[in-house]
């Protein structure tokens, strides 16, 4: 062979040979002898969460000098396509904010790294959450550390309980008083048949905010202690016969079809078309941007006298896949986050409860300017509220138990039939799961 | 002697064969790397996932048919198979008649036609995302223009995307609407390969515009109408974005099709091994559809 071909060959050989190695390389944990610590978290791009994410992000930067925080963030659904995808191939963020319905399906199948050993060195008691995040483990350890809570009240629209004539809801409501007063709430404003404002929503496809607390005051419950589905039971009956009296008999409250219809169930109460509904702590933010003055007050109580209230607490979570000085440099960003000048920072948005518990019970956070001015029933709703039946296989079997409740809330099928349909499905995906290892 | 010595060429080198052969290898490496990285790589990964249980964390562990065999009993499957056929069934026809007769009305030489053209293939080049927000003014149940219209007929207002039985037909309007213009510049191209004189020819012998579209439109265009129920059946068994993006499959279930399930199954739930199982089940629908069609267009293609 000719030199010049030669030559030509082992060039382009390099170029590919270079080009591989490329493409193939890791990424790297140190930069210029500073830990690199990627953290990752679902925001708004630009929105008022990601703006305060990353000036706390600055601000921790600056106290840890040897760390340098990288920021991968997306809205929420896109962020958790590309988190399972960077699990797969091994490049997940060394910390992430993870919806707290979701660290178990992280931790079953060993994406996370057990924070006990290094939560040992807090009082855990300072701060909402540890217990219902140690609850969905079997063996009740610590896989995430609470960043933000959400707990479930009831959500009134003043201006339209006055132009009613009917008295706010109070701690001692049962769900007869709920439906009582959804009913004088309800009005055909314009005289076409047809209700223009509902007086309570009582289906909405975020079940934290519909069956869910329903199923629970009514006695009933969806996962037991036990691990096993537990939906169909005499309580998800009740629950269910209870919500569709007040959509089809009584029509105080749109059908599912009737609330998809009418803008989205998160579109409503904002927009003053139903006058109350449950709702999590984070809805305050859309119902201020509709300008509602509003209140909030306990969920009703059941006929035993539960309020069925649940509580999601969102957390931070460490790679399992991590070097001991990223995950060294993960844990101290979460314990800087759970501080009280962080929290406060984080409170300002409005978007969750603070959960170091100084914070929660500040004046500012209790008692705040803006509606609802007084934030109390989300915070003793927190302290009494069950997790949200967590396990590895969440997102699937309460998709499961969702597609027959929502059936039976349609009357497309009866609700002994759901709740039996719902059980065994529900159970089946449980089944199905094998632990990692 | 003279010719023949100029014909023959002196045999090449060995060396000089063995330098073309690898030039001609590195040449082809692109589209190889492509071909095995890309596709024949994908592939086996897709046939041996499969056959294994595999959450995108922990290792595949075989299962042998186990996939294969809960898709035999999972109803969810079956509905999002039959949304997907439903889908079809209203998707495919409807896109071809509409994109020949929008051809048929467009290929005429007049002052306005190109502007007409690009205002149709407008859609085709539109993210679903935008496509989702003109198909919301049209189809919002309060304030969409489909409800105006069906009242000025004495009709009930409906409510399209949140009604179970109407989600998948208006998911698929909404695809003829977006696609109908590439299909339409398929038709046009075969249109005006059709010779004048045929048209010419019939005319004279007294066929008027309906026998002239039957007898000489219809059978000449015949191999652009295979080629566009080929594209379309395949791409509705693909459909994904779509319905993510207006519907995300509901109201509950109601318009899940396979393709969305099959995402579920793998991204949402970490059940990449049963997605595997059910995207080549997906491809053998897709490859029995399309063989059927093959096998069929002998009798009605006419290739000129």
């Amino acid at each position: 062979m000719p030199r010049k071909e030669r030559s030509k060959i082992a060039v382009i050989a390099t170029a590919l040979a270079l080009t591989a190695t490329a493409a193939c390389g890791g990424g790297e944990d140190t930069a210029g002898g500073k830990v690199v610590l990627t953290l990752g978290y679902y925001a708004e791009a630009g929105g008022p969460a990601d703006a305060t994410m990353r000036k706390l992000a600055a601000q921790f930067t600056r106290a840890n000098p040897g760390i340098e925080v990288k920021i991968e963030s997306a809205d929420y659904d896109e962020f958790y396509k590309r988190l399972r995808t960077q699990l797969a191939g091994g490049k997940a963020p060394d910390v992430w904010l993870s919806d707290g319905v979701l660290v178990q399906e992280f931790a079953g199948r060993n994406s996370l790294r057990d924070l006990t050993k290094h939560a040992a060195g807090l009082n855990l008691a300072d701060y909402h959450g540890i217990d219902l995040i140690k609850k969905g483990d079997p063996q009740g350890r610590l896989f995430a550390f609470p960043q933000g809570a959400q707990s479930t009240a009831l959500f009134y629209n003043k201006a339209l309980f006055a132009k009613a004539g009917v008295a706010p809801p109070t701690a001692e409501w049962t769900y007869d008083d709920l439906l009582a007063a959804a009913r004088k709430l309800t009005q055909d404003t314009n005289g076409d048949g047809k209700p223009d404002v509902y007086g309570f929503r009582a289906y909405s496809p975020s079940f934290v905010e519909s069956w869910w607390p329903m199923v629970k005051a009514f006695g009933g419950d969806v996962l037991a202690d036990s691990g096993k589905i537990a939906i169909d039971g005499q309580g998800s009956r009740d629950a269910l016969a209870w919500m569709n009296k007040a959509m089809y008999e009584d029509k105080a409250a749109p059908d599912p079809v009737t609330t998809e219809a009418l803008g989205k169930s998160q579109i409503l109460f904002p927009s003053g078309i139903v006058a109350m509904q449950f709702g999590i702590y984070a809805r305050i933010q859309t119902a201020a941007q509709g300008k509602i003055d509003m209140g909030v007050a306990p969920l009703p109580k059941g006929p035993g006298g539960q309020r069925g209230e649940l509580a999601n607490i969102n957390s931070w979570v460490i790679n399992r896949a991590s070097s001991d000085p990223e995950a060294d440099a993960a844990w101290k960003w979460i314990t800087f986050f759970a501080g009280e000048g962080p929290q406060k920072e984080w409170m300002s948005i409005g978007e969750a409860i603070p959960i170091n518990k100084k914070v929660a019970q500040s004046p500012e956070f209790l008692t705040p300017s803006t509606p609802p001015t007084d934030r109390k029933p989300f915070v003793d709703a927190l302290a009494d509220a069950d997790d949200l039946g967590l396990n590895p296989v969440w997102s699937e079997y309460t998709a499961a138990i969702t597609k027959q409740v929502t059936g039976a809330l349609s009357k497309q099928i009866g609700i002994d039939e759901a709740l039996r349909t719902a059980q065994a499905d529900a159970q089946a995906a449980v089944d199905r799961f094998k632990p990692a290892g | 002697m003279t010719a023949i010595s100029e014909v023959v060429k002196p045999p090449r080198p060995a060396s000089r064969i063995r330098v073309e052969q690898l030039q001609a290898g590195l040449f082809a490496s692109p589209y190889l790397a492509h071909l095995l990285l890309l596709t024949a790589w994908p592939f086996l990964a897709l046939t041996y996932l499969s056959f294994t249980d595999y959450d995108t964390v922990s290792s595949p562990g075989w299962i042998g048919l186990d996939n294969y065999a809960r898709l035999l009993r999972d109803e969810d499957f079956w509905n999002s198979l039959l949304n997907t056929g439903v889908f079809a069934v209203i998707y495919v026809p409807a896109q071809t008649v509409l994109a020949l007769v929008l051809a048929v009305a467009l290929n005429q030489r007049l002052r306005f036609m190109p502007l007409l053209r690009g205002a149709y293939f407008v859609p085709v080049v539109s993210s679903w995302v935008v496509i989702a927000y003109v198909a919301d003014a049209v189809f919002n149940p309060r304030t969409g223009s489909a409800n105006t219209v069906l009242g000025w007929f004495g009709l009930d207002p409906q409510t399209w995307l949140h009604s179970p039985a109407l989600a998948v037909p208006t998911l698929a309007l909404v695809a003829v609407w977006k696609g109908v213009g590439y299909m339409m510049v398929l038709f046009l191209a075969g249109l005006q390969s059709i010779p004048k004189e045929l048209y010419e020819a019939a005319e004279m012998d007294g066929a008027g515009p309906v026998r002239r579209f039957r007898h000489i439109t219809v059978p000449a265009v015949s191999g652009t109408t295979f080629l566009v129920l080929v594209l379309s059946t395949i791409s509705v068994l693909q459909a994904f974005e779509q319905v993510y993006v207006m519907t995300g499959g509901g109201p509950n279930g109601a318009s899940e099709v396979t393709a969305l399930y099959m995402y579920r199954q793998g991204f949402e739930y970490f059940q990449m091994g049963y997605a595997a199982a059910i995207a080549w089940v997906l491809f053998g629908i897709t490859l029995v559809l399309t063989l059927l069609q093959l096998r069929l267009q002998r009798k009605w293609v006419h290739y000129a």
